[in-house]
């Protein structure tokens, strides 16, 4: 607990000095960062929501987001929708593609080393690339949609505005996932199963479909967001490999089960990425920062287990 | 039993070592394509050996075709020099960074290694000057200045090396360290082994044969760029050789390699986007339904034989 306590106070203290820095020296990095920080925080929750409770780091987290883009895509082609009114089918058909995917592969490795749940994932991850890939070739897509280039600006610093709907999201995901856990029985039965399997299950309640529904919830809140990925950003079929490596970085960095804090998190990687770019000629090199930010946070996590072992 | 099947393999091995000879170059540009998956599929197969999953075969690959290429360039050093010199730098790097990286475990370290191979191939395209940035650089030369026979036998000679090391690593009191690591942690240390220095050897080890292999790409194809040495491929067809062979064998990389590299020289001509889809695939039925691949799987069915010979029923 009081490691936490550490954890908490650096990230804020980070933060802090990290905004009356960029404060002075360049707002617009600053509002940048904080765009960024949200739409990380929201692809990362749902894999957060799945390590803390089926305990699978699914490295086809971020593949899962691109198939759902690519999903709003056609259906955006195919009926001439906007892709927020194509988030609704999106994510219901993302919610039966988790399921499906959980009950004919994931389940099966739920028992097997670990290593082998990993090379499972992984193995999706690149059928699921492969496969637009194959389907739709390798060539961007992407939907203009024109209020997406809405701006204001505050004294002499213009921005876009539309960006802060990705933070809106993440908060909206963050407090629907913690009134599900905590409120209702579903949810509640979710926690207990993440806490102890076998436990719960002598309790009565059913391990095998609750982590299905969980990660089914989970792919279908990914449907949702590959649909407000589309309207900002262009797609190909390896986009989403950066963002499963990021969201896990950011669900290590908060600790597993901990969901609140993945937001602040995302938080410190946004903003530290976009003062990096925000330097002359920093922007080739700002995906460093961000993995040495990785292995840092990694590191510090695993000394830090290994020191309360002890 | 298990002496004739490895006697059988290594007589059919070494007539399949010397078939593309006799060949024309096209059957040698494949073969050398194999043996190259080969070793690195060994390699991989090495460290997961000792528990720790690497997805950063990649990584270690660019950097060797990258060392290989430079020492070439800057220095002016004969390629197969350069090749020792990739090899020795490769392993030096890998060791620096299992200093740290390997107080990760599992999912940690896994993540850790591909984030690695990011790292690589993020400094080599941003530093223009000395790299030559995302264009890459060109070898003044090709190796044996391209003839095929002679190239094609330094594979040859490098993937046999790496099998009889390999093999020489199953009988070596490594083997038992590293087995004993990956089934207990615990157990091993309080039998004494220093994990972390042997996973810290085995990690060094492993990744120079895959520097080694990529030092060798470069001087076969004359060229480097971060896009095509530090291509996911690399990463990912090993992956899929080593689990259809056979995890912790040394003939179930060998056996996976030979069969997917082949198969996979068919699909680039029949699809030539995406069809890597189908390495993805084999990964995921591979450890759903045979885990041990068809080097384990053979074996069950030969112990099956055996106890039947032996009036022994077994079901």
């Amino acid at each position: 607990m009081r490691q936490n306590k550490a954890v908490i106070g650096s990230a804020v203290g980070f933060i802090g000095v990290m905004i009356i820095i960029l404060l002075i020296a360049k707002p617009s990095a600053l509002i940048f960062g904080i765009q960024r920080a949200g739409l990380y925080a929201a692809i990362a929750l749902p894999m957060a929501l799945v390590l803390g409770i089926v305990h699978i780091v699914n490295l086809a987290h971020g593949e899962m987001m691109m198939i759902a883009a690519y999903l709003t895509y056609s259906i955006c082609v195919a009926f001439g929708l906007d892709p927020l009114v194509a988030m609704v089918p999106t994510a219901v058909i993302m919610f039966f593609v988790g399921m499906l995917l959980f009950r004919f592969t994931i389940r099966y490795a739920l028992k097997a080393p670990e290593l082998n749940q990993l090379i499972l994932t992984f193995g999706l991850a690149m059928v699921l690339s492969q496969g637009i890939n194959l389907l739709a070739t390798s060539q961007p897509r992407k939907l203009s949609v024109d209020y997406v280039t809405s701006s204001a600006t505050i004294g002499n610093v213009s921005f876009g505005t539309y960006d802060f709907i990705f933070l809106a999201v993440a908060v909206i995901f963050l407090t629907g996932l913690m009134l599900f856990l905590k409120k209702t029985r579903l949810g509640k039965a979710a926690m207990a199963v993440g806490q102890n399997p076998v436990g719960a299950q002598f309790v009565g309640i059913n391990v095998i479909s609750t982590y299905t529904i969980i990660f089914a919830i989970a792919s279908a809140m990914l449907g949702i967001m590959g649909a407000f990925f589309i309207t900002k950003m262009s797609i190909f079929p390896t986009v989403g490999g950066a963002y499963t490596m990021k969201s896990f970085c950011l669900v290590a960095m908060a600790g597993i089960g901990n969901l609140p804090m993945v937001l602040l998190s995302s938080l410190v990687l946004g903003i530290s990425e976009s003062a990096v770019q925000s330097i002359p000629g920093g922007t080739g090199w700002s995906p460093l920062v961000f993995f040495g930010l990785i292995i840092a946070v990694i590191l510090f996590r695993s000394y830090a287990k290994t020191a309360g072992v002890k | 039993m298990k002496k004739t099947l490895n006697r059988t393999f290594l007589i059919i091995g070494v007539l399949l070592l010397a078939a593309p000879l006799f060949m024309g170059p096209y059957a040698q540009s494949v073969a050398r394509s194999v043996l190259m998956y080969l070793m690195l599929a060994i390699s991989w197969n090495m460290l997961v050996s000792s528990g720790q999953l690497s997805f950063g075969i990649a990584g270690f690959f660019g950097l060797g075709g990258y060392a290989s290429t430079l020492a070439i360039v800057y220095l002016g050093m004969p390629p197969i020099l350069s090749l020792v010199f990739a090899f020795i730098l490769v392993g030096a790097a890998a060791w620096l960074l299992g200093l740290v990286a390997l107080r990760l475990r599992g999912m940690y370290f896994a993540i850790s290694t591909l984030a690695l191979a990011e790292i690589f191939r993020v400094i080599i395209h941003n530093w223009h000057g000395f790299t030559g940035g995302p264009n890459g650089k060109l070898l003044p030369k090709l190796i044996f200045d391209g003839a095929s026979v002679p190239t094609y036998l330094l594979m040859a000679v490098l993937a046999a090396g790496t099998i009889a090391f390999s093999m020489w690593f199953r009988r070596s009191k490594f083997h038992f360290a590293v087995t004993s690591i990956r089934d207990n942690e615990i157990a091993a240390m309080s039998t004494g082994i220093n994990i972390y220095k042997t996973l810290l050897m085995v990690f060094a080890v492993t990744s120079a044969v895959q520097g080694l292999v990529g030092a060798s790409f470069a001087n076969m194809y004359g060229f480097v760029t971060p896009e095509s040495s530090f291509n996911m491929n690399y990463t990912l067809l090993p992956l899929a050789m080593t689990l259809l062979g056979g995890l912790y064998t040394t003939w179930g990389p060998v056996l996976g390699a030979v069969l997917l590299g082949i198969v996979g020289e068919y699909l680039k001509l029949y699809i030539p986007y995406g069809h890597l889809i189908v390495y993805g695939i084999i990964i995921v039925l591979v450890i759903l339904f045979m885990p041990n691949g068809i080097v384990g799987l053979s074996g069950k069915l030969l112990n099956g034989f055996e106890a039947r010979k032996k009036g022994e029923v077994q079901l």
